[in-house]
């Protein structure tokens, strides 16, 4: 163990003394070494003695990679590839403990019965009219079981991030065995998946990325014959896209050639010949996946490990995933893989139809807008409804038509709400419910086989109330209803509006509505509020005409034309420029809702901008610019940095005593002169002209301050002492000079 | 001693000796929730200890038609290929050991029952048909239409 430290220590050190170069093949060695330590590391937590063996092989690879630096595959081949379980071990053992699935599924039923119980409890509470006390506390209870069940269910997550980790290594290990040069990338980390689907994809998401760089890759040669750079490229990435996690693996390598993959499924006798020619390119494509189909032509070290694209489509599928082949012959792969999200959390959005509640994805949810509103038209077109929505026209579906249940009569009409549900890239429609009722982060486990037949439903959840909901296949009821959802050929461009649409989204300015102290409502730009702050009333003085809040060692000003009596609390609206802060007083936030385009402005410039029309009832729009202004001028606005002020001399006191305050007040810092701040030199010196000579540092700005008012001569640039204006000002000048 | 115990109930109008192997739990529940567009013998889904059960109408799978569940009506809890299901029953009568040997169905049986009976077994003068829950919910879909 000793000499393998060692050895790989060496070589390091050498590296970094610039008496060797970093190459492929020297970091190919030190990896193995630092593999082979790690199995000796895990042979003495088991065995309680170092294993007997020979470690020169891998000691001499790091000596052959240091005699031949130009890196040869031959060298690196010496080196075997660890087995993907160590690389995993090693990347998760960091920072976290392990926990088996079955005792955190035990947590999650665990607490989903309390929280069942809870409600069960509720009910009776509210039932047997208990005092308010103990409704209280039962409502605190109440809160901290739905935090507890919020973390239960992020514990069953796990960042994509995870499965993507070992990746790079097992690139570079088998590029090295292939002698090809790869640049991996992967995107999307941060997705979040269900543990038990993570450990499932893992195997075959590694199998593609090998059968990439094995089959897909082009040999170097090749590759600069096709025009291509010699570097590959191989891309991971994973989205959410509506009901599924997305996960891609891009390759540029050559392709599949549906006429190879014939001519090779005919030789393996998994086709027929005239079988082979009944077939659709995409069938062709699809060869891959037989049993007993192998695309390379001769087996490789790789290839001859008895996994086959047949058993990752098998494994995908046994999870309700699929496996998609977009391919371009001669230019590269991407194989897609889509799971389903279901033992995923998402979060929901509830509707009701048919007197019952049904949950959606919100992730392919659009839009949600109220069948009664001004910007929806819905027209009767051959039997089929279409709704047009600002001039963009989508299928009607009604959510009870395409569950083949009748419409509840019973339901206010008003209710009906029509959702714009995008299930993938290119497709989009309206479904029409009776009403939606809120959204809920939820927990989706399958349904039963016989369920999911139907194709209508994703999955069960049990959201709080105890009461089984359907998660609705977004996709799945287009089908069944056989609307045709492609956006193509649709009155506008659909895309182009959705991109505009996220634009406008993202520049619309959001508005904060609160009540203010008089009871209007009132609005103001969500982007200018700091935060919400809730201070005692005490909190809130007078002081030099104005009132000012104490929030904590601060003091910030108030708009408020007295300190509010009568009352415990006040909430406070802290409105801030980047600069200072300013207190609104309010009474309590309503909303905040999306600043509407037509503002109608006010006639002069003064508290309030403008009105706005929100929901039908007017709504003043408070003008922060002109707040700023009433309470900017008096303050000093705090400086990013404090300039530091010496008083050189100060013989009577009267620097200190008469100056220091008033540099204080205009945002200087002020030291004696024999006072030093460590590791800051002071950005001017002040002196007295008249007072003895003091030691003044010579590369520090000046400014020489004398007792008489009239200057000496035309030549003397000291400041009279009491001119507060000048001297303030030559300490600007001389800072900003500095 | 296990193989001999069996939970004597009346599903679907009928006498029958479920193993008791095969099943999970007797509970009560209250009202489902419809599952719009399931198959017939579907009659609803419901929660128990956090989980998801489909409840299944073995009227249905017979050949009778549906019924109404009650609330409070009794279900008996199976687990099938790692899914929850109920099948409602009318009534349970009880939970005992039966030395007497399974036999061959002998005689003809409607279709329905035909398709879920796995043996007969002779119980306290009488008859049973010991049926095996699993072939109620994985029926195929035509055959209940």
């Amino acid at each position: 163990m000793t000499a393998l430290s060692h050895a790989a220590e060496d070589a390091l050190d050498q590296v970094r003394r610039g008496n060797r170069p970093a190459n492929a093949a020297l970091v190919t060695a030190v990896l193995a070494i630092i593999d082979r330590l790690s199995s000796l590391c895990a042979a003495l937590g088991s065995m309680g003695q170092e294993p007997q063996g020979d470690d020169s092989d891998v000691i001499g690879a790091l000596a052959m990679a240091d005699d031949r630096p130009a890196a040869e595959p031959a060298s690196a081949e010496s080196v075997p590839a660890p087995a993907d379980e160590e690389v995993n071990a090693e990347l998760q053992s960091w920072r976290s403990i392990r926990v088996p699935l079955p005792l955190l599924d035990s947590v999650m039923t665990g607490v989903t019965d309390i929280v069942l119980a809870r409600n069960e409890f509720a009910r009776l509470l509210r039932e047997s009219g208990a005092d308010a006390s103990v409704i209280a506390s039962f409502d605190r209870l109440s809160d901290s079981i739905a935090g507890m069940r919020q973390s239960v269910s992020q514990m069953r997550m796990q960042r994509i991030d995870k499965l993507f980790s070992p990746l790079p290594r097992i690139v570079r290990d088998l590029a090295q065995d292939f002698g090809k040069k790869v640049r991996f990338s992967s995107s999307g980390g941060e997705v979040e998946l269900d543990r038990e689907m993570m450990e499932n994809i893992r195997d075959p998401l590694i199998h593609i990325v090998r059968n990439a760089i094995d089959h897909g890759i082009e040999p170097l040669d090749e590759r600069v014959a096709a025009g291509k750079g010699v570097t590959a490229h191989i891309d991971v990435s994973a989205r959410q896209s509506g009901n599924q996690i997305e996960i891609m693996v891009r390759d540029d390598g050559r392709g599949l050639s549906p006429e190879a993959l014939v001519a090779k499924a005919i030789s393996a006798r998994v086709v027929t010949a005239s079988e082979a020619k009944a077939l659709t390119p995409r069938e062709k494509l699809e060869l891959i996946f037989r049993p007993g189909f192998s695309t390379a032509a001769k087996v490789t070290a790789v290839s001859g490990r008895g996994v086959g694209m047949d058993i990752v489509k098998a494994n995908l599928e046994k999870i309700g995933g699929v496996v998609e082949l977009r391919n371009e012959e001669g230019r590269g792969l991407t194989i897609v893989l889509r799971v389903p999200m279901t033992l995923t959390i998402i979060s929901g959005l509830m509707v009701r139809a048919a007197g019952q509640y049904f949950a959606i994805p919100r992730g392919s949810v659009r839009e949600i807008l109220l069948e009664m509103s001004d910007s929806v038209r819905i027209d009767r077109v051959g039997g089929g409804e279409l709704v047009t929505v600002r001039g963009e026209q989508f299928p009607l579906l009604r959510l009870e038509h395409a569950l083949g249940s009748a419409i509840d009569a019973s339901e206010d009409q008003d209710d009906r709400a029509i959702i714009l549900i995008r299930p993938g890239q290119g497709h989009s429609y309206a479904l029409s419910v009776a009403a939606i009722h809120d959204h809920e982060e939820l927990v989706i486990k399958p349904a039963a086989p016989i369920i999911m037949a139907t194709g209508l439903y994703a999955g069960t959840t049990l959201p709080d109330n105890g009461r089984p909901v359907l998660l609705l296949d977004v996709q799945g009821l287009l089908a069944a209803a056989g609307v045709d959802a492609s956006e193509a050929g649709r009155s506008h461009d659909a895309d182009a509006e959705a991109e505009a649409e996220v634009a406008a989204a993202r520049d619309a300015a959001q508005l904060l509505l609160f009540c203010d102290v008089g009871g209007r409502m009132r609005g103001v730009r969500l982007s200018v509020i700091e935060r919400v702050e809730e201070v005692p009333a005490a909190a809130l003085f007078e002081s030099a005409g104005r009132v000012q809040a104490k929030i904590g060692t601060d003091i910030f000003p108030v708009h408020a034309a007295a300190a509010p009596g009568g009352r415990d609390a006040v909430k406070l609206l802290r409105l801030h420029d980047g600069r200072s802060v300013l207190c609104y007083p309010i009474e309590a936030v309503i909303d905040i809702v999306r600043l509407p385009d037509a503002v109608q402005p006010a006639q002069a410039p003064g508290l309030i901008a403008g009105v706005v029309l929100i929901g039908g009832q007017p709504v003043e729009l408070i003008d922060p610019f002109w707040l700023m202004a009433q309470y900017g001028a008096g303050q000093t606005a705090p400086l990013r940095r404090q300039p530091l002020c010496r008083l050189a001399d100060d013989p009577d006191g009267w620097a200190g005593n008469f100056l220091a305050p008033i540099l204080r007040s205009a945002g200087y810092r002020v030291i004696g002169g024999d006072e030093v701040v460590e590791g800051e030199r002071p950005d001017v010196q002040l002196c007295l002209v008249d007072g003895p000579a003091a030691p003044v540092a010579a590369d520090i700005p000046l400014v020489r301050l004398r007792a008489s008012v009239a200057a000496s001569g035309p030549d003397d640039d000291s400041i009279y002492r009491y001119d507060r204006g000048a001297l303030l000002e030559a300490l600007r000048v001389r800072v900003a000079g500095a | 001693m296990m193989e001999k115990l069996y939970l004597i109930a009346r599903i679907a109008d009928t006498r029958v000796a479920l193993r008791s192997r095969a099943i999970n739990s007797v509970v009560t529940v209250g009202t489902p929730v419809n599952v719009p567009a399931a198959p017939p013998h579907v009659a609803g889904l419901f929660a128990l200890r956090s989980r998801v059960f489909t409840l299944i109408d073995p009227h249905v799978v017979i050949g009778l038609p549906a019924v109404a569940v009650a609330p409070g009506q009794r279900v008996i809890v199976v687990d099938v290929a790692d899914h929850g299901y109920a099948l409602l029953a009318d009534a349970i009568e009880d939970v005992c050991f039966i030395e007497a040997p399974e036999t061959r169905v002998t005689g003809w049986l409607l279709p329905g029952w035909a398709r879920v009976a796995d043996a007969m077994i002779e119980h306290e003068g009488a008859s049973l048909l010991v049926v095996d829950p699993s072939h109620f919910v994985t029926l195929p879909v035509a055959k209940a239409a």
